[in-house]
């Protein structure tokens, strides 16, 4: 099992009140922000994700957010870049994992590709990247793109970035949302090619995709592991026994909010306030609608949440739910080592979930809190889960082969198109 | 009162198949509904009085064919569609009467086709855009928001928007409501302009320009940018109404369509 930590750059200051008064997306005041807040918010987070690096977790992980406050992060590859270098620098074996760059919202897909093979050079052929579609309100209103056509958009940016990895020759590209006279990069990555995840939120034509393409899955837990996981991840395992793909639990990745302190009751005492604080001003004080902006849902999937929203856990309830609810319903696994181990183990192998992506630093942590908690997790806690699938008899294919992967190429063929 | 029959227009090469109510008795008049999809209400009810109706949907926006938005891409190429559509139903000279969203591919329409029309009637059309006077994002309003940003009156919005009482039939129509609003989002997102002002000129028809003087979705303001930018258009303005008169004030709306179609 590979075990990374995944950061978002929230802001970590935001007045007590925030959530009574704003929304954490697109039109959330930037006067509610100093200058040192800004700085040191962004600069915790490198220095944590660096730490856990240093700590000898295997992977670092961030994701793009625009125009928003509780994740700083328009561009993902510029920290994944610094990351990039100090870790080769210092001779880390850590992957470096945009989980990453979203493609439904690019309108320069050739960019992408160049910034993952730069990526991948910078890291020495490190690079693990993930696709997201983006969530509505990024792709949409902070980009532009008209809502119906934000799947379309990323299908064929996919294609095209997978494409300009891999092909020796220049080629010119003549896609319905996009054209090129000709795609050449440079560079292209050091890894024949990089793992490729996607993330998905439930929906069955993402995780079809995924299993057609030999991709890995990734899932996150912010709404409430307890709520989503058994919903998920059936259904994904469901869809793969259909297509007679193995369970091999390396292709699944899940993100959970991670809390470790010497006690249970320590823990809940310690982090509290900055559990409440990540998902009532965080996913919590994201509007319904901005995350479902017409067109941007199939209508299949519209009719399917209307009638059954279960798949968005406790999402509704976020911004005003009390410390007992996040914790019980599994926004974060909080406890001692030896709690935290044995739910994410339990978590983990039910699932079939062989990548944990854990979030250690979230909301107004402190610093010094985020690095205890660093410490304790890469301490006590992953040791215990790396082994969890080490006689399972399969091997990693969506980890870079520098850091002990096997990796397989993905079964796009050049200038496959998906269905819109 | 006259039947409402569903008839079905195979067009765009044999790829489009655009569903068609129509209805009434007289000289042939097209409608194009506004992005939530079509309603037939009293207005076109009204309509059917002195006309015979034909009021496409718009690809996407049928029940049980949600997919068909995705076969045209283009905005220019949605006016080919609709132009063809208007042949392959035999219709010549038709009154053109759109709604909203329905009332910029109307003003399309007779852009790109001078001669399609020479009556045209705009209800509150989207198409153009002022800094100073900015469309409301209507696909990025919240459910709660949607009734003022519609309506002036929030009793005729109750009425107006009230879904279905029975949930499964509820689903079905919220979420084709929401395609539907999604498939106009093709042709208006970011923002309601894609040239309209440049291609105003040529519209020759004469054109009655309606809207509510209150409208909170695109300000009335704009009535006057279309008249100044229509040759041969006049303005009537609908008092204590927002986005749709023709449901909001029903008898002052029909009215002026009745004077001005005669």
């Amino acid at each position: 099992m590979k075990v990374s930590i995944f950061g978002q750059a929230a802001y970590r200051y935001l007045p007590d009140d925030f959530a009574q008064h704003h929304d954490s997306v697109c039109d959330t005041p930037y006067s509610l922000v100093t200058k040192d807040g800004m700085y040191a918010s962004v600069r915790h987070l490198i220095d944590e994700l660096l730490f856990g690096a240093r700590c000898g977790l295997d992977g670092v992980s961030i994701t793009e957010h625009g125009q928003s406050s509780y994740d700083v992060m328009p561009n993902p590859n510029v920290v994944a870049g610094a990351l990039a270098y100090v870790t080769e620098a210092e001779g880390l074996p850590v992957a470096v994992y945009p989980m990453g760059r979203s493609l439904g919202k690019s309108r320069e897909p050739v960019k992408v590709a160049e910034e993952y093979a730069l990526l991948d050079v910078m890291s020495g052929g490190r690079l693990v990247a993930g696709f997201p579609v983006g969530l509505s309100y990024d792709a949409s209103i902070n980009n532009g793109v008209p809502p119906i056509e934000v799947r379309g958009r990323f299908n064929e940016n996919l294609d095209l970035v997978l494409r300009a990895w891999r092909d020796q020759i220049p080629f010119a590209f003549n896609g319905k949302h996009i054209q090129y006279p000709q795609v050449n990069i440079w560079p292209r990555p050091l890894q024949e090619q990089p793992p490729v995840w996607l993330t998905g939120i439930g929906n069955p034509a993402t995780m079809q995709q995924v299993l057609e393409r030999g991709f890995g899955f990734n899932f996150f837990g912010f709404a409430g592991s307890k709520l989503t996981a058994q919903r998920i991840f059936p259904r994904f395992w469901e869809l793969a026994e259909q297509s007679n793909i193995p369970r091999n639990p390396y292709r699944v990745g899940f993100l959970q909010n991670v809390a470790v302190a010497d006690t249970d009751a320590e823990a809940e005492r310690l982090y509290g306030k900055h559990i409440e604080y990540a998902f009532h001003t965080g996913l919590g004080a994201i509007p319904a609608e901005k995350l479902s902006l017409p067109g941007g849902i199939d209508i299949r999937g519209v009719q399917a949440l209307l009638k059954d929203p279960a798949d968005f856990g406790m999402y509704a309830q976020m911004r005003t739910a009390s410390l007992r609810d996040l914790i019980d319903n599994g926004t974060v696994v909080v406890g001692s080592a030896a709690t935290v181990r044995d739910q994410l183990t339990e978590l983990c192998q039910q699932h079939g979930i062989g990548n944990l992506h854990a979030m250690l630093s979230f909301g107004s942590m402190p610093p010094e809190l985020a690095k205890g908690n660093i410490k304790l997790f890469a301490e006590q806690v992953a040791p215990h889960l790396r082994k969890l699938w080490s006689d399972s008899g399969f091997e990693h294919h969506w980890w870079p082969e520098r850091l002990g992967g096997k990796p397989a190429p993905a079964t796009a063929k050049p200038g496959e198109k998906v269905s819109v | 009162m006259s039947e409402v029959r569903q008839e079905t227009v195979e067009l765009w090469g044999g790829k489009l198949t655009v569903a068609v109510s129509v209805a009434g008795t007289g000289p042939p008049l097209l409608y194009l509904h506004q992005a939530a999809g079509l309603a037939w209400d009293p207005f076109l009810q009204h309509l059917t009085e002195r006309h015979t109706v034909y009021a496409p949907q718009f690809p996407g926006t049928t029940l049980g064919d949600p997919y068909s938005i995705h076969v045209v891409d283009e905005l220019s190429d949605m006016v080919l569609a609709y132009e063809e559509l208007v042949r392959n139903l035999g219709l010549d000279n038709p009154v053109v009467v759109g709604q909203s969203f329905g009332g910029m591919l109307a003003a399309e329409l007779a852009a790109h086709f001078p001669s399609l029309t020479d009556r045209l009637v705009l209800l509150a059309p989207l198409g153009l855009w002022r800094d100073d006077a900015p469309v409301t994002n209507l696909l990025a309003a919240s459910a709660e928001q949607l009734p003022g940003i519609l309506f002036h009156n929030p009793e005729v919005a109750k009425v107006a928007m009230a879904m279905p009482e029975d949930p499964e039939t509820a689903v079905v129509a919220a979420s084709q409501m929401v395609w539907s609003l999604g498939c106009a989002g093709k042709f208006i997102w970011p923002i309601p302009d894609r040239g309209l002002r440049r291609r105003l000129h040529r519209i020759t028809s004469s054109t009655l320009i309606v809207w509510g003087r209150q409208d909170a979705f695109v300000p009335s303001r704009y009535a006057s940018d279309f008249a100044d930018l229509i040759a041969h258009s006049k303005v009537a303005m609908i008092e204590q109404s927002g986005h749709l008169p023709q449901v909001e004030q029903f008898d002052q709306t029909a009215a002026a369509v009745d004077e001005f179609l005669g």
